[in-house]
């Protein structure tokens, strides 16, 4: 190849690079794109099977991120839903950046991957993405005033953010992992039960972003607002303590704060958490609030004699972080050590709660911790033999020790 | 020009051909194999494998060029016709993965919808590298050695504390139907143990240089592999919906939350590992037109090609998978056919010349040998005549 052709590579490969880089020729503008942060679905209040579909935008200003909602309040699907937003607003809707998706409490009613099957079968959209249902409607929750800038969005995900999770207080869900527990043969899956607290509506401004306390008897309760409302004036708070359970994609349950909190422990990925356990202390009940760290967990499933057994095997260190009586000087000097009575009272306290989650899944349908997926891959064979009645049939083991954490 | 070293064959095998299967293959296996996945795709490695094994034996026979080896068993008429089938025939199989490469480049690696202009200067430098003939295979293998080895490690390590390998479980529950038809339709994504066959007298032979190409495509084969594991133990039961695990596989990891997609770094370096893989088979095509017709320029069947390539990907821009059902389950048997039928029946061929197969030195030195023969074989007769004639 003489000089030449090497010449009018180099400048076609220069020109298209260019090209390949800048994008310039895209065939959507930038400027005309909506930016979407999150979606919210309700059933639509004007016509039976169809659906409201809300997009909250950020709109990038030089100040900061202002919020726009743009509601369609009856489409046939959800997809023809966002596809009107570009309709009404001559913005297209990208869903790159769309990072809560947030289901009405009436759409839990049926089968939620009626709505959320656009979101699977979408490239655009982010299967990690996070999924929550809602007290009342998703549009409502959506137009709340958020107490970190304008998107509402940034608060919700604060309130379900990983750190969140980590503590236990709520049970974070993406889209890809809701949609597997509804693919797999547990055909089950959690979400948080997304709740605006009351009292923070009338209440005014304060200063940090702190949650407020609303604690079961074991756990707190995961909330985010109360801070500075980006409008100015009183700002919303959001808490997920609770959470509901599915089956087949419809509602079957929901776990109060302390369940949730158990569920975490046990089962995902939280490992440091605070509680709350009443012990017997000069016989009297005391309330201690604990501070736990999971060093081993563990679940399987076994068939002895025909029988599925659910074991689960569980170490944990708490320390106490306070209590509801006065301590002497010493008692406190002392906290890291925590009396056995109080360490025997979290253990039963802790078996309590699975036993009642148990008993929420044996009775609602709901296969929380994958028993039948278990079954499925360890015991393919057994797999027909065993399926319906697991749930009810399965005797739960519990190995929970709680040591003192030095 | 067209000579390459042993060790870039190796590295092509350990690198640069694996990365043809993290795109849009995992996907396509698991709708067929489901969670049997590695045993589908293992079967297509142990075929490959086993074709590469005896090709490389070949080359430890003969020095010469599967042009030559055809010359010399069929004639250079036949000889310059299976050329020219083959180069259709690497065109053909290079059209699904460079639609494919199109497709990933322009759904993942931009946030709004680009242009099929923004895809357009891989055809330049696939022209390019077609051009400069086969020794630009080997610099892309040492090129793509260490880019692949840095972005795949990554990768895995980011996603490894996410997968769940208890997915993979119970093994067998594709049934063989499963486990086979996900063979057969992966046939498109494993058209590699051809390239050594065309490699034929492009490379000196070491020493156990079988082993050692072995070794590097069992490597190849082993991350390939595990990327399957680890993507299935990730998805699971959604990965038929997966169509581009690259750029998902590693994103769930945590460190994104302050870092932002910083893996992107390394799916822009397996990308560009792809756009290299995606040369290979045209620049093949291109060489096996200019053995058939030397006399060629090589700029000419370099732009036909990748002119050609570039109408396929304008007229099927947004029919990709219907090109790719079409490859898959219509077109395997030509996969079969080329990429592990002829390469075993090269093993048949002619490794020396027959008169008149040959160049004219190795015309003339083989009528000179026939020659010697004969008079030889006449003068042996003539000998036993007359210690007959004695005899009697």
């Amino acid at each position: 190849m003489n000089k030449f052709w090497s010449w009018v590579f180099l400048i076609a490969a220069g020109a298209l690079v260019l090209l390949f880089f800048s994008n310039d020729f895209g065939l959507i503008d930038i400027q005309k794109t909506a930016i979407v942060a999150a979606i919210g679905i309700d059933r639509s209040e004007e016509a039976e099977g169809r659906w409201s579909v809300t997009a909250q935008i950020a709109v990038p200003d030089a100040n900061a991120n202002k919020a726009s909602n743009v509601s369609i309040p009856s489409a046939e699907t959800v997809g023809a839903g966002i596809a009107e937003v570009n309709r009404k607003t001559g913005w297209y809707p990208t869903l790159v950046h769309c990072r809560l998706i947030l289901l009405g409490e009436d759409v839990a009613e049926g089968d939620v991957f009626r709505v959320l099957g656009y979101f699977l079968r979408s490239e655009f959209v982010e299967d990690s993405c996070l999924v929550a249902v809602c007290e009342g409607r998703a549009q409502e929750m959506l137009g709340a005033s958020s107490p970190v800038g304008e998107l509402t969005t940034m608060a919700i995900a604060k309130v379900l953010s990983s750190e969140a999770q980590k503590t236990g207080l709520v049970c974070v869900t993406n889209l890809r992992d809701f949609a597997k527990g509804y693919y797999s043969a547990a055909k089950s899956g959690y979400l948080p039960f997304l709740a605006r607290l009351p009292e923070a509506e009338s209440g005014g401004p304060s200063e940090g972003g702190g949650g407020s306390a609303d604690g079961g008897q074991t756990g707190g309760s995961a909330s985010g607002g109360s801070g500075q409302s980006g409008s100015g004036g009183n700002a919303d708070v959001f808490d997920a303590s609770k959470t509901m359970l599915f089956y087949e994609g419809k509602r079957a349950a929901v776990l109060e704060a302390a369940e949730t909190l158990a569920f975490n422990l046990a089962e995902t990925s939280t490992d440091f958490a605070f509680g709350e356990v009443v012990a017997e202390e000069n016989g009297e009940p005391v309330t201690f609030s604990l501070k736990m760290k999971i060093s081993q967990k563990s679940r399987a499933l076994a068939l002895e004699g025909g029988v599925p057994i659910c074991s689960f095997r569980i170490r944990a260190n708490a320390q106490i972080a306070d209590a509801d009586t006065a301590a002497g000087l010493d008692e406190a000097a002392k906290k890291t050590i925590v009396p056995g009575s109080v360490l025997r009272a979290a253990e039963r306290e802790f078996e309590e709660q699975l036993t009642a989650i148990l008993k929420k899944c044996a009775d609602s349908g709901c296969d929380l911790f994958g028993l039948k997926q278990a079954l499925y891959r360890n015991f393919p064979r057994e797999y027909d033999a065993y399926e319906k009645t697991l749930l009810s049939s399965a005797r739960a083991a519990y190995d929970i020790r709680f040591s003192t954490l030095h | 020009m067209d000579k390459l070293k042993l060790r870039q064959i190796c590295f092509l095998f350990a690198a640069v051909l694996p990365v043809a299967k993290l795109i849009i293959y995992p996907s396509t296996l698991s709708y067929y194999a489901k969670n049997d996945l590695l045993l589908s795709a293992g079967l297509n490695f142990l075929a490959e494998g086993i074709v590469i094994a005896l090709v490389m034996w070949l080359s430890s026979r003969t020095d010469r060029t599967l042009f030559d080896l055809l010359r010399y068993t069929f004639g250079e008429v036949a000889a310059k016709t299976l050329y020219v089938l083959l180069a259709l025939f690497l065109l053909f199989s290079a059209a699904l993965p460079v639609l494919e490469q199109k497709i990933f480049v322009m759904q993942v690696l931009y946030e709004n919808v680009p242009s099929l202009l923004s895809f357009t200067p891989f055809f330049a430098v696939c022209c390019f590298a077609c051009v400069k003939g086969l020794k630009t295979i080997g610099r892309i293998a040492d090129i793509s050695l260490p880019v692949f080895a840095l972005a795949f490690t990554a990768l895995i390590l980011l996603a490894l504390p996410h997968a769940d390998f208890g997915a993979l479980q119970p093994a067998g529950a594709a049934g063989v139907r499963g486990i086979f038809t996900g063979s057969l339709f992966g046939l498109p994504w494993f058209t590699e143990c051809l390239f050594p066959l065309l490699f034929l007298g492009h490379f000196r032979y070491e020493k156990g240089g079988m082993w050692k190409v072995l070794a590097a495509f069992a490597a190849g084969a082993g991350a390939v592999l595990l990327y399957l594991a680890v993507f299935y133990g990730i998805f699971e039961e959604l990965s038929i919906l997966s169509q581009y695990p690259l750029a998902h596989i590693a994103k769930y990891s945590t460190i994104y939350t302050t870092l932002g997609r910083a893996d992107f770094l390394f799916i822009f370096s397996i990308a560009l590992v792809c756009i290299f893989y995606l040369c290979i088979p045209v620049q093949l095509s291109v060489h096996c037109f200019r053995k058939a017709f030397p006399h060629l320029a090589p700029v000419f069947p370099a732009a036909g090609a990748n002119l050609l390539l570039l109408v396929l990907a304008i007229v099927f821009n947004y029919s990709f998978n219907a090109v790719q059902t079409f490859m898959m389950r219509y077109a395997f048997p030509v996969f079969l056919l080329f990429c592990y039928v002829l390469p075993l029946l090269s093993l048949l061929l002619r490794k020396k010349p027959k008169a008149g197969r040959g160049t004219p030195e190795q015309n003339a030195k083989a009528a000179r040998k026939k020659t010697a023969r004969r008079r030889a074989a006449r003068i042996a007769r003539l000998l036993r005549r007359q210690e007959r004639r004695e005899h009697e």
